[in-house]
């Protein structure tokens, strides 16, 4: 079976007739025997889900096919929707279930097309610092077990989240320095950036200076009747006149007060032990006169558990900068790779969720955390 | 090989042409202009053809999106199809396919179009701001209609646009938006007058690529030495028709020392001795220059010493060096 020693789908396959268990094998035994039940979610899903959630920049990596009434399906290019969407079907939707998984998942990138996968999603549980850590800490044990030890990188997107909220910035700079920072771009690059002051009617922004909302959408149904243009398409007049609002303010002055600008950049430049990032949160919680509240108590209790959980300190940092999509992540996220290959592709990663099962159609948010293991990219396991 | 012994056998020339609407007629214009009619089966229905006066080439009439597929399935030679389809249905086209030549018709642009009510909305980057913000308060992604997912996807991508979601379009796309299918559309349009009678404007920075006819060859169809010379024949008269159209015979009696100025001539005006470098001994030279330097040409003659000067059009130059060809070449590699 030599030709498919590098090749962890198979390893998966043919550890039957192998004496010894695969990496993906011994990391699911790690999940299984902490409570994780295992589930096996479909193959074949609507592909909308996965296009809503990542956006259109996975549609080549997916593979697409269509159902019998020609709606578009994919198949699994991950876990975590997959199991959601089991767990939402069954009785156990909206209490606490906790699951693990191994198995293939689909990508065209991937060598033939897919790639081994394990994984741990827990849901419903209300003390959320405590689910947070042990997902983490199981996950990076599993990993060690499977292969070798990872190096861990921790954020917290409702930390960031929190920072806006607590500078009181306009809307368009919080969407902006959200996308910005997910995307990895420092902050000059955000807020002084190339297209942030596309003027395209300095005439009708002049005029919306001194205009409220009201005002604003008047002279924008003015305009659009002036010019005899029906309103079709998605956006109404007062979507319009509140884009102009916001130009408008962004046109006049300074697009963040010095001050503002100042303290993200301080958040922003955080990392490091997660205790003493802490420590350096608060101060400058202090200093800014920034309302971090309950979320800063979170991310201190966090951290307790995540120490407590015994997951070596040396093999943590958190970084105030590493946030992960927003659509998509509501707390906690990480990721870790092979401290062997910096380089590399993250091995693992994860996070808090709990708006995912709204979005896949429950009633009410849910409490969820989960991460995943891509079995390839774990460090070889060493011969003994 | 072991698929040596098989040249004799070897699979016949295949060229795929529109098998309707505006951009059939115009290939088949295009190919009788270069003296290659194309002879239809029998029937209208009928979907194998054949060029008159060049044996051993097939004439296969596809819709135009089918050629780009045969073509990169390595089932047709060549092909005349849209830009638009070959940048759209073969995104390893660079691989598989070589553009070798724009014929100039079947103009038209694939462009970014948004309802006209959006007056704040005119450029790619306000797109991409109106997008963002539509998730944020919405939840959702807008809707983007097209048929064109693969160029949509690249194009927006550059674009920094992130928060849409494609909305598969196969007919009438224009009209998504005001039924309420999708926010905006990718199209391809040529006056824009479509666009303009669905209440719709085309993005300024929105033009994701100019599309017209072009000739395509396939990269990976089997050249064995019948298909090579079929392509060369081909490409001949293409080059050779277009020669023509670009340039004008000039003729002239030169007094002594002909050879002298024929080379001047080729130096000043660009031009091509058409017998090649010896002159006549009678002063009998003929030169092609390019249509616009014809008259000049002539009037320097005059000038030097020739009594009278014709110009005249031509219906085809056949040259040893074909372009077309050298390209298509370089990528099948020589004959061997």
């Amino acid at each position: 079976m030599r030709q498919f020693e590098d090749d962890p789908v198979n390893a998966i396959l043919d550890s039957d007739v192998q004496a010894v268990p695969s990496a993906g094998e011994r990391a699911l035994e790690h999940f299984l025997i902490a409570g994780f039940v295992r589930i096996e979610p479909p193959v074949l899903h609507p592909a909308a889900i996965f296009l809503d959630m990542s956006g259109e920049e996975i549609r080549g990596r997916l593979f697409l096919t269509n159902g019998a009434s020609g709606e578009e399906l994919c198949l699994r290019p991950e876990y975590t929707i997959p199991v959601c969407r089991s767990y939402l079907a069954s009785p156990k939707a909206g209490r606490v279930a906790e699951y693990s998984y191994l198995g293939p998942v689909f990508r065209a990138e991937a060598k033939q097309g897919e790639r081994a996968q394990t994984g741990l999603e827990s849901f419903g549980r209300k003390d959320a610092e405590a689910a947070d850590a042990e997902i983490f800490a199981l996950a990076m044990e599993a990993a060690a077990l499977a292969g070798g030890p990872l190096a861990a990188r921790l954020g917290d997107v409702h930390l960031f989240d929190a920072v806006l909220a607590s500078l009181a910035l306009p809307d368009v700079w919080r969407r902006r320095l959200r996308r910005g920072v997910v995307h990895g771009r420092s902050l000059s690059a955000i807020l002084d950036g190339p297209g942030q002051s596309a003027l395209a009617q300095p005439g009708v922004l002049a005029a919306m200076e001194s205009a409220d909302h009201a005002g604003a959408k008047a002279l924008v149904e003015d305009l659009l009747a002036i010019a005899g243009i029906d309103a079709v398409g998605g956006r109404t007049a007062g979507e319009i006149a509140d884009r102009f609002l916001e130009q408008a303010a962004l046109r006049s002055g300074e697009p963040i007060e010095a001050e503002k600008r100042k303290a993200l950049e301080d958040f922003l430049a955080i990392s490091g032990d997660p205790d003493e990032a802490a420590e350096k949160l608060r101060a400058l919680a202090d200093d800014a006169r920034l309302d971090l509240g309950k979320a800063l108590d979170a991310f201190e209790r966090r951290n307790g558990f995540i120490a407590a959980r015994g997951v070596a300190i040396g093999q943590t940092r958190f970084s105030a900068a590493f946030v992960r999509d927003f659509d998509y992540y509501t707390g906690f996220v990480f990721e870790a790779r092979d401290p062997a290959r910096a380089d590399a592709r993250p091995a693992l990663g994860g996070g808090r969720y709990d708006g995912l099962a709204r979005r896949l159609g429950a009633a009410h948010d849910i409490p969820a955390v989960g991460a995943a293991i891509a079995i390839d990219r774990l460090p070889a396991r060493r011969a003994h | 090989m072991a698929f040596d012994a098989a040249t004799s056998a070897e699979p016949p020339f295949v060229l795929a042409v529109p098998s309707k609407g505006r951009l059939q007629e115009a290939a088949a214009a295009f190919f009788a202009g270069a003296g290659l009619e194309l002879a239809q089966g029998r029937g209208a229905r009928d979907y194998r053809g054949a060029l008159i006066g060049l044996p051993g080439v097939e004439v296969a009439f596809l819709s135009a999106a089918e050629i780009v597929g045969q073509l990169a399935a390595g089932a047709a030679h060549f092909g005349v199809t849209g830009e638009d389809l070959v940048r759209e249905k073969a995104p390893d086209a660079d691989l598989k396919l070589e553009l070798l030549a724009p014929l100039g018709f079947g103009r038209a642009n694939v462009v970014v179009a948004a309802p006209r009510a959006w007056i704040d909305v005119r450029s790619m980057a306000d797109l991409e701001d109106v997008a963002s913000a539509y998730r944020a308060s919405r939840g959702e992604r807008m809707r983007v209609a097209t048929k064109y997912v693969n160029l949509t996807r690249r194009f927006f991508a550059v674009h920094g646009v992130a928060d849409y979601r494609i909305v598969e379009s196969l007919g009438a796309t224009e009209g998504a938006p005001a039924a309420g299918a999708a926010e905006l559309i990718v199209d391809i349009t040529t006056t824009g007058a479509t666009l303009a009678a669905n209440a719709l404007k085309p993005l300024d920075d929105g033009i994701i690529l100019r599309s017209q006819a072009t000739l395509v060859a396939s990269l990976v169809a089997p050249w064995g030495p019948h298909a090579r010379q079929s392509a060369r024949a081909i490409l001949d008269r293409i080059a050779a028709t277009e020669e023509a159209r670009a340039s004008r015979e000039v003729r002239a009696r030169l007094p002594a020392r002909a050879h002298l100025i024929v080379e001047k001539a080729v130096e000043r005006f660009d031009a091509v001795a058409a017998a090649g470098e010896d002159v006549d001994p009678h002063g009998f030279v003929a030169l092609h220059c390019a249509r616009a330097k014809a008259a000049d040409l002539a009037g320097w003659l005059l000038q030097q010493g020739a009594e009278r000067v014709s110009v005249a059009a031509l219906e085809q130059v056949f040259d040893a060096v074909n372009p077309l060809y050298e390209a298509l070449e370089k990528r099948i590699g020589a004959s061997g």
